[in-house]
């Protein structure tokens, strides 16, 4: 990284010196050509002279005219002759020509060569803040679950505790444990999101299906939370989408809504989807614990969390939605958050293309 | 001084849970009663109807964070001494925190006998600070022409002009008073103000010293009741040095 940035900016260096050449090499083409000009210009003011003193001395014209060519004499005055004159401008106007075609070229050519690598250094230097912001950001939400760790097990430590109460407290750090390595896998998911945006597919998939395989997962953690997945999708509906990424969408999508409802101690989730145009649109709807509408768009940013407290046992790292928003952008999809406020519940649109030619 | 914490009120303001829970177990097992709030507005509004001895408030909290909280307060008049806890521990935010008006500062993940430490010196200070502004008699201190409620932290000057104090520098004025005609090193000072090393400088102890001068004194520049003791600390005459 940083051999690349000393490498950038030599070269930076460099070019901007050549352009600092070719502009003075330039003015010193020009300078050159007028001197020699001049140069000439003397010269044959040097001959009219010479052919003046022969006609002071009688010489006949013919005679001057035969000696010094490239003068006439007319009325018995020397002069240089037209063509000369004319060969002189032509010539000096097509050096001066030949410069500014040339050198606006080779000024152009670096221009954009010094345009170039400033942009890149530019970009670099806006992913290298990004990366702190992002480094600073992860710290930061580590610390949280290592101080609940730390000070379960040192209340252990300090403490005689009753069977009960240690069980708490270990139920407590493993749940802890858990929303760090969730943590560690969303922030793996986004930084490969941030990076590589080609490796994304896109092939026809059918969403129930999809949406099966995710809900089959959760249910036993729906269970336990009283809560009831209902799932209205009916078979064929086909969207163009990358198959990991339809399975992290849902299976985020759907973690939400249980940590949505699990603080209010049970609730529903329904899902459902229909074809719209040439699109297919799923809706996640639940009873949890909703949101103020103002704040449906910064629910997509990263290590947004509007509910801390939502969720028994799991603990929003503040990627999930954002992890959404990212796939759902990079497959050409959408997706919008509603609620009517808080304690209203909420409602999730996905909206993907539909797959070509699998529609029912 | 009491002793026992048994009874004294501790507001835990925590958006994490676990923390939270942490937290409120082990000032309950210290013999505090202990109430949580979950957010900013949450804490701010259960302190506008109730009272606590001490706040633990966590920086950053949905909504208004911890700063903004403790700086809310203290425009309310509300003087409960408050220990942050914050994620970020960077010496920046130690400074906003003290100067926002908390009292001590701890970074995550702490240490829970550090913490519970720290809770209790910050009580004990306050409750020393109290039971010695708890009379008549000690409540007020007039001294050349000022005259210092030191329940209200408030203060008029010589010249007319109403003060607000800050809980520090009441506190060192209690100090100081305490003590009036003797010397008082700036370590002392440290000690009973702050009691940790929250600041790392006794430099701390005389800026609030010039603060106070400045409120109090004539001519700030040639001091007649806060006394400077080259290399020792501060005497405090409240007849004013003839």
């Amino acid at each position: 990284m940083k051999a690349t940035r000393v490498f950038q900016l030599t070269v930076l260096v460099l070019v901007v010196v050549s352009a600092v050449q070719v502009g003075w090499w330039l003015l010193d083409r020009h300078a050159q050509t007028h001197e020699k000009v001049r140069a000439a210009r003397t010269a044959y003011a040097e001959q009219i002279s010479a052919a003046q003193a022969l006609l002071d001395a009688g010489t006949s014209p013919q005679r001057v005219q035969q000696l010094l060519p490239q003068i006439i004499v007319a009325d018995g005055h020397p002069t240089l002759a037209p063509q000369v004159d004319e060969a002189l401008r032509t010539e000096e106007r097509h050096r001066d020509n030949q410069y500014a075609w040339e050198g606006s070229f080779f000024l152009l050519a670096l221009g954009a060569c010094i345009a170039v690598i400033a942009r890149a250094l530019r970009a670099e230097a806006r992913v290298l803040e990004e990366q702190e912001n992002f480094l600073a950001l992860v710290s930061h939400q580590f610390k949280t679950p290592l101080a609940s760790l730390q000070l379960s097990l040192e209340t252990m430590a300090l403490r005689t505790l009753s069977a009960e109460q240690s069980r708490t407290l270990i139920d407590r750090m493993l749940a802890d444990l858990a929303r760090m390595e969730a943590m560690v896998t969303q922030i793996l998911e986004s930084a490969r999101l941030e990076r590589g945006r080609v490796e994304f597919k896109s092939e026809p998939l059918e969403l129930g299906a999809a949406v099966a395989r995710v809900v089959t997962h959760l249910e036993e953690r729906a269970r336990q939370e009283r809560i009831r997945i209902s799932c209205d999708i009916e078979p064929g509906l086909y969207v163009a989408s990358d198959p990991l990424a339809l399975d992290v969408v849902v299976r985020n999508i759907l973690e939400n809504a249980l940590a949505a409802v699990t603080p209010l101690g049970g609730g529903s989730i329904a899902l459902s989807a229909r074809a719209l145009n040439a699109e297919v649109e799923l809706s996640v709807r639940d009873s949890g614990v909703g949101f103020r509408p103002a704040d449906g768009a910064r629910l997509f940013e990263r290590f947004t969390r509007l509910h801390p407290r939502g969720g028994g046992g799991h603990y929003g790292t503040g990627l999930g939605l954002f992890i959404v928003h990212r796939l759902m952008h990079l497959g050409q999809g959408r997706v919008s958050a509603h609620s009517e406020g808080v304690g209203q519940g909420a409602k999730f649109v996905l909206t993907w293309p539909a797959a070509q030619g699998q529609r029912s | 001084m009491s002793a026992m914490p048994s009874g004294t009120r501790v507001l835990v303001v925590e958006d994490d849970p676990h923390l939270a829970a942490g937290v409120m177990e082990n000032l309950r097992a210290e013999g505090y009663e202990v109430n949580t709030a979950g957010d900013g507005e949450q804490a701010l509004a259960w302190l506008r109807e109730q009272g606590c001895a001490l706040i633990v408030l966590d920086v950053m909290l949905p909504g208004i964070d911890g700063f903004g909280v403790c700086r809310t307060l203290r425009e309310q008049g509300n003087n409960t001494p408050v220990l942050f806890l914050t994620a970020r521990g960077d010496p920046v935010d130690r400074v906003r925190g003290l100067e926002s008006g908390g009292d001590d500062y701890l970074a995550k993940p702490f240490h829970l006998q550090e913490f519970l430490l720290r809770v209790r010196a910050i009580l004990r200070r306050w409750d020393w600070y109290r039971s010695a502004s708890a009379t008549a008699a000690t409540a007020v201190l007039r001294f050349g022409g000022n005259e210092v409620d030191f329940r209200a932290f408030r203060a008029r000057a010589w010249n007319g002009e109403g003060q607000e104090l800050t809980e520090k520098e009441a506190m060192i004025l209690k100090v100081l008073a305490e003590h009036a005609g003797e010397i008082v090193s700036r370590e002392d000072l440290l000690e009973r103000v702050w009691g940790y090393d929250v600041f790392p400088s006794t430099r701390t102890v005389d800026n609030f010293i010039l603060r106070l001068r400045k409120r109090f004194e004539k001519d700030p520049a040639r001091p007649r009741h806060f006394l400077t003791v080259w290399g020792v600390g501060y005497r405090f005459l409240s007849e004013g040095e003839p």
